[in-house]
């Protein structure tokens, strides 16, 4: 027994110095083979069990299997050490991560563009079309279609750039309203984003460019609450969810009966007191909406008494003024690049 | 339009609190921009000055006996001058607040003063409006009534937004009248029905109406009239509405129009020859002097109210002539007519001239009020002390308005919600409309006199929601519609957006209108623009004048601005005047960049713009089959232009601007810019996959010598078209000129790379290729390979 003891115990001192030795894979592949190897030491001294008594065998058997387990393990564990070895170097390097990133080349969208997009994504999602069109319109898509002849007094409030007698460059948007009711029979549901002019003096509140988005929905059936769950779905898309609307009676001759909209102000949510955005109503507002007056949809050819629809304009500025907590509506058009960074 | 609170609650009850009303007023559609609280004032009492004398201890002060009732006698100094024994006078006592001040007790060079004699300044009205002074009231007012609360003082004043379609509610009956209706509380109407009965037989005024414009008139004579002073009353709700208080003829009509909404004219009767006074257009060169002063030069647009010889006024915009009220006019003749709101408001346009009554009859106002404006001047006339006569209609009678079937059924289509029957009737009643018969499914509504604006069964379902509350309509989505309209245009330009600033470019909105700098700026670098540009007819300033012709110049001035390189794009329409004014829809993309040291044949920010734009219109079209050429634009460097066309047709111009125009607009650095006209990019193609080869392919690189004409892309498609399928892959990726070349040539390395669909390609199928191209680009281009 001890004479078997005495012999594993100083082949496992020369294998322990072999394997730590070993400089690469190969080396401890031979090292594996001169141990456990068919004709290796360890099986060498397996086959002289046969030579002890009887009695004895059993327990040398086991010793030789404990100590090959034994040695096994330590070559699996060389080889590990061998293998990634080459990665020490590489693992023991430490960066400062709070180091200034490198930013991407990064362009954006027009915050304009960005509020347009949001309420056209909104209403495709309920089956509308954005539809554009020419800014230079005749005087008959922006009043006389509208249910406004010329010497109303409501012209009063489209300030017009005129180009000719009869051109000028659209005040509102609504020229694509009838655009497309001339061209489609109803169900008619359409947005329509675009640029409109008005000779408004320039102030911190005021341009004389400015960007509406009008909407349009016709078909059996539809009626103002139609209008108050879109718009306060629109609100809740641009502003957050607990959004809220209201309208307030007012005139428009293309509309009947008219509205004026208003939405929570999303500064204040709704307190007032001394919130600079709405003034202290909790209330902002958006613009105006109504059903379509039947006069404009006779106009359209279309059956009044059958149909009915709703239409609303709004100011892209005046929404984007809300939705980024701008100062000066200027700010849209100057394009300084800190102003269109910050809001990218 | 200004509304003191004091006079609508003669009509009216109302909330105390201002803001309650205004809440009101805008729940029904009248929005109230401001409420205009009034100053604190109290312990303001009448008195009457018994006795005055000169102060003994000061040349400019007097001392007055007042009498404030009850025995009570107070001893007041004042410095006025316009004070005598016996004026009824309003007196501040001892404690008494007023707008600036608190009156205490206090002598006056030696003499006690207990109070103050006060002016209309120290009760919080416009003192230029009033007697320089002391104010005067009239001495059947009680001694040591409070004069805050006699004449209401202390309510508020709000200013209300009437809409365009509410002419009759132009008025303090007019508001009262819809307050009274939401409330469904009484209206107190002043007495409408006209004092005068007296025949004046053959002095009747007689009104020839010569032009459809005037619908209606009612003239009324008065005898009778002394001109002076209107009663305090009258002065102060005047002038709390924002009106001057004038003298007691024009204060009736001011006051009439802000009551019942019906501008008036007074013209002295005297100068009127037969009473008779004619309608009619303005002749030719016609003048006439307006109140203000001005010489009109008029035309047969404008109408005039004339005597028999000439024009005596602007109709319903403004007197004039030599009719004018005077301090001796004694006899007066009143206009209270009606005329066509569109001819108002043209000649008021085209004169520049707009007033209160322009404002109101541009508005068409309902016949009605031409009979209420003349029985309420009538009978503030008498109180006044004049004589009238009986009023005489001309024109059109006050007809019933044309009664509206209306369908109940309409308040749920429209309005999404239900009103029963009874609602319906209560709130249609309240507003003076007439039941005048009612079914199941139907009301005939006879409207009001005053209501010209609701005709339809729409104009119904609006007073009706108004008298309900817009907070019952309830929100709903409605269902998706099916439709074939596209959003083809609006697709494209958010694609744009995402993939140019995907691409590191900032998208600008820039003015599309601007001045001759533009212009000046092209000119300074030798160019015109391409076609006229349009021009505006009314800028309202010379910045203004133009419509921008290309988009190109909003992003040179940007550049110059930014002064540091950058990268930006903007979509938006740009405008040529040919026939006729036409826009195209427009993106323009580009950068400003540092210049870098090049050989003048190579310029690698030009082949960065154009690696763009070729990613861009891929992204558009869905197509990379385009074909580039180089091209000579307006504006861009002769030598570094190109376009971009994909089937032929010309998609994007891309290129270095021109550096004379970059100087011109102080751009520092050079300047890249793709242009592309929206209507040009062709529908997108759906890219369809094609599996690689599973066999490897193998690459040769050509080093060849040509020319300097021959172009890049001349070479990778003559070598393409040689090879067919086999060719995977050509790419030219290297030039270069100069020693071992030649004088005149340049040597272009190309890389093809090839490939079967079939089978591994050997060496001796690419040697052959090879080969193959070689003599092909030999014959077409010229071109050997470079030894």
């Amino acid at each position: 027994m001890s004479e078997l003891a005495n012999q594993l115990s100083e082949l496992r001192g020369r294998f322990d110095a072999a394997v730590a030795d070993a400089p690469d894979a190969d080396t401890l592949e031979a090292v594996r083979v001169a141990f456990l190897g068919r004709s290796g030491e360890v099986t060498l001294l397996r086959r002289g069990i046969g030579q002890l008594p009887a009695a004895q065998r059993p327990a040398a058997g086991k010793t030789i299997n404990a100590a090959v387990e034994v040695l096994e393990a330590q070559l699996l564990e060389a080889e590990r050490r061998l293998a990634t070895g080459n990665f020490d170097a590489e693992l023991a390097k430490r960066i400062d991560v709070t180091f200034p990133a490198i930013a991407p080349l990064r362009g954006s969208i027009h915050p304009i563009r960005r509020v347009m997009d949001d309420i056209c994504a909104y209403f495709e999602r309920h089956g509308f079309a954005v539809v554009l069109g020419p800014e230079i319109e005749p005087d008959y898509y922006n009043f006389d279609a509208l249910n406004i002849p010329p010497d109303h007094p409501a012209r009063d409030g489209f300030d017009s750039f005129f180009l000719t007698d009869h051109l000028l460059l659209r005040p509102h948007t609504s020229p694509m309203q009838i655009r497309t009711m001339q061209q489609h029979k109803p169900p008619v549901a359409v947005v329509t984003p675009g640029k409109c002019y008005r000779r408004d003096a320039v102030d911190a509140r005021h341009l004389y460019q400015f960007h509406q988005c009008e909407g349009l929905l016709v078909a059996q059936g539809i009626h103002f609450g139609h209008l108050k769950g879109m718009l306060t779905g629109m609100c809740r898309e641009l502003f957050g969810p607990d959004q809220q609307v209201r309208f307030r009676p007012s005139y428009f001759p293309f509309t009947e009966p008219s509205a004026e909209v208003d939405t929570t102000c999303p500064v204040c949510h709704g307190l007032g007191g001394t919130c600079r955005m709405c003034g202290g109503s909790g209330w902002i507002e958006l613009g105006g909406a109504g059903m379509v007056h039947p006069n404009v949809l006779s106009e359209m050819k279309y059956d009044a008494g059958a149909v009915s629809g709703w239409a609303f304009g709004f100011g892209l500025e005046r929404l984007a003024i809300v939705r980024y907590d701008v100062d000066d509506i200027r700010r849209f058009v100057e394009n300084e690049p800190d102003f269109l960074q910050q809001l990218a | 339009m200004r509304v003191p609170l004091a006079w609508l609650r003669e009509y009216v009850d109302l909330p105390a609190d201002a803001q309650a009303v205004a809440d009101l007023l805008a729940s029904i559609g009248f929005p109230v921009d401001g409420i205009r609280e009034r100053p604190a004032i109290s312990g303001v009492v009448i008195g009457r000055i018994a006795a005055l004398a000169k102060h003994p201890g000061a040349d400019r002060l007097q001392v007055g006996e007042i009498e404030t009732g009850g025995g009570t006698r107070l001893t007041i100094a004042t410095a006025a001058t316009n004070v005598a024994a016996g004026q009824t006078i309003a007196v501040a006592t001892i404690g008494a607040q007023l707008p600036h001040v608190k009156i205490e007790r206090r002598k006056m060079r030696g003499i006690e003063s207990e109070g103050m004699m006060i002016s209309a300044e120290e009760l919080g009205l416009p003192s230029e409006w009033f007697e320089d002074g002391i104010m005067q009231f009239e001495s059947d007012l009680a001694l040591g009534a409070d004069v805050v609360e006699r004449f209401r003082l202390a309510d508020a004043v709000l200013d209300v937004d009437v809409t365009n379609n509410r002419a009759d509610a132009m008025s303090m009956v007019g508001l009262a009248r819809e307050l009274a209706a939401v409330q469904k509380t009484a209206l107190r109407l002043p007495d409408l029905a006209n004092p005068g009965d007296r025949d004046d037989g053959a002095e009747a005024p007689i009104v020839s109406i010569e032009s459809a414009s005037c619908v209606r008139f009612v003239a009324q004579r008065f005898t009778g009239v002394r001109v002076g002073r209107s009663p305090a009353w009258m002065r102060i709700r005047l002038a709390l509405a924002g009106q001057r208080p004038i003298d007691n003829v024009v204060d009736i009509s001011n006051y009439v129009m802000l009551e019942t909404g019906q501008p008036l004219h007074f013209y002295d009767d005297a100068r009127i020859p037969n009473h008779h006074l004619i309608v009619r257009d303005a002749k030719r060169g016609e003048k006439l002097v307006t109140l203000d002063g001005v010489e009109r030069e008029l035309d047969p647009s404008a109408l005039v109210v004339a005597d028999e010889r000439e024009a005596q006024a602007l109709a319903g915009i403004k007197g004039g002539g030599a009719s004018q009220v005077s301090a001796s006019t004694s006899a007066v003749l009143l206009e209270s007519a009606n005329f066509d709101g569109a001819r108002i408001r043209r000649t008021s346009a085209a004169l520049g001239i707009r007033t209160d009554a322009s404002t109101r009859h541009e508005k068409t106002l309902p016949l009605i009020l031409s009979d209420y404006g003349a029985a309420r001047a009538a009978r503030l006339l008498v109180q006044s002390g004049a004589t009238p006569f009986a009023p005489h209609a001309f024109g059109a009678p006050v007809a019933a308005m044309p009664a509206i079937s209306f369908k109940t059924s309409e308040v749920k289509r429209l309005l999404g919600f239900d009103l029963a029957a009874g609602e319906i009737r209560g709130h249609m009643e309240a507003l003076g409309f007439g039941v005048v018969q009612e079914s199941a499914e139907r009301l005939l509504l006879a409207p009001p006199p005053w209501r010209r604006d609701v005709t339809l069964g729409a104009d119904v379902v609006e007073e009706l929601a108004r008298m309900a509350g817009y907070e019952r309509i309830k929100s709903e989505i409605p269902q998706v519609f099916s439709h074939d309209i596209e959003s083809r245009g609006y697709r494209l330009e958010r694609t744009i957006a995402r993939t140019l600033s995907a691409l590191g470019y900032r998208e600008i909105i820039s003015c599309a209108l601007h001045g001759a700098r533009v212009f000046e700026n092209l000119k300074r670098a030798g160019f015109t623009p391409s076609s006229p540009a349009v021009e505006v007819r009314n800028p309202l300033s010379e910045d203004q004048r133009y419509l921008r012709y290309a988009l190109g110049p909003g992003l040179l001035e940007h550049f110059a601005r930014s002064g540091e390189p950058a990268r930006v794009f903007e979509i938006g329409h740009v405008f040529s005047d040919g026939d006729h004014p036409s826009e195209i829809s427009t993106l323009a993309f580009g950068y400003s960049v540092a210049p870098v040291e090049e050989p003048p044949w190579r310029d690698t920010a030009f082949l960065r713009i154009m690696g763009d734009s070729e990613a861009l219109v891929y992204a558009l079209t869905g197509q990379r089959d385009y074909e580039v050429t180089p091209d000579v634009r307006n504006g861009l460097h002769p030598g570094k232009t190109a376009v971009l066309l994909v089937d032929g047709r010309e998609i994007a111009n891309v290129g270095q601007v021109d550096p004379r125009m970059t100087d011109a607009f102080g751009v520092a650095m050079p300047v890249y810019v793709c242009s592309i006209s929206l209507d040009n990019i062709p529908d997108y193609r759906t890219p369809q996959y094609a599996p690689p080869s599973k066999y490897p392919s193998s690459y040769r690189d050509l080093a060849l010598v040509c020319e300097l004409g021959v172009r890049a892309n001349q070479i990778e498609r003559s070598i393409a078209r040689v090879l067919g399928p086999l060719c995977v892959r050509v790419r030219v990726f290297d030039e270069y000129r100069g020693p071992g070349v030649g004088e005149g040539r340049k040597s272009i390395t190309v890389r093809v790379t090839l490939q079967r669909a079939d089978a591994t390609i050997t060496d001796a199928e690419a040697d052959t290729a090879v080969a193959k191209v070689l003599s092909a680009l030999g014959d077409e281009l010229g071109a050997t390979v470079r030894k």
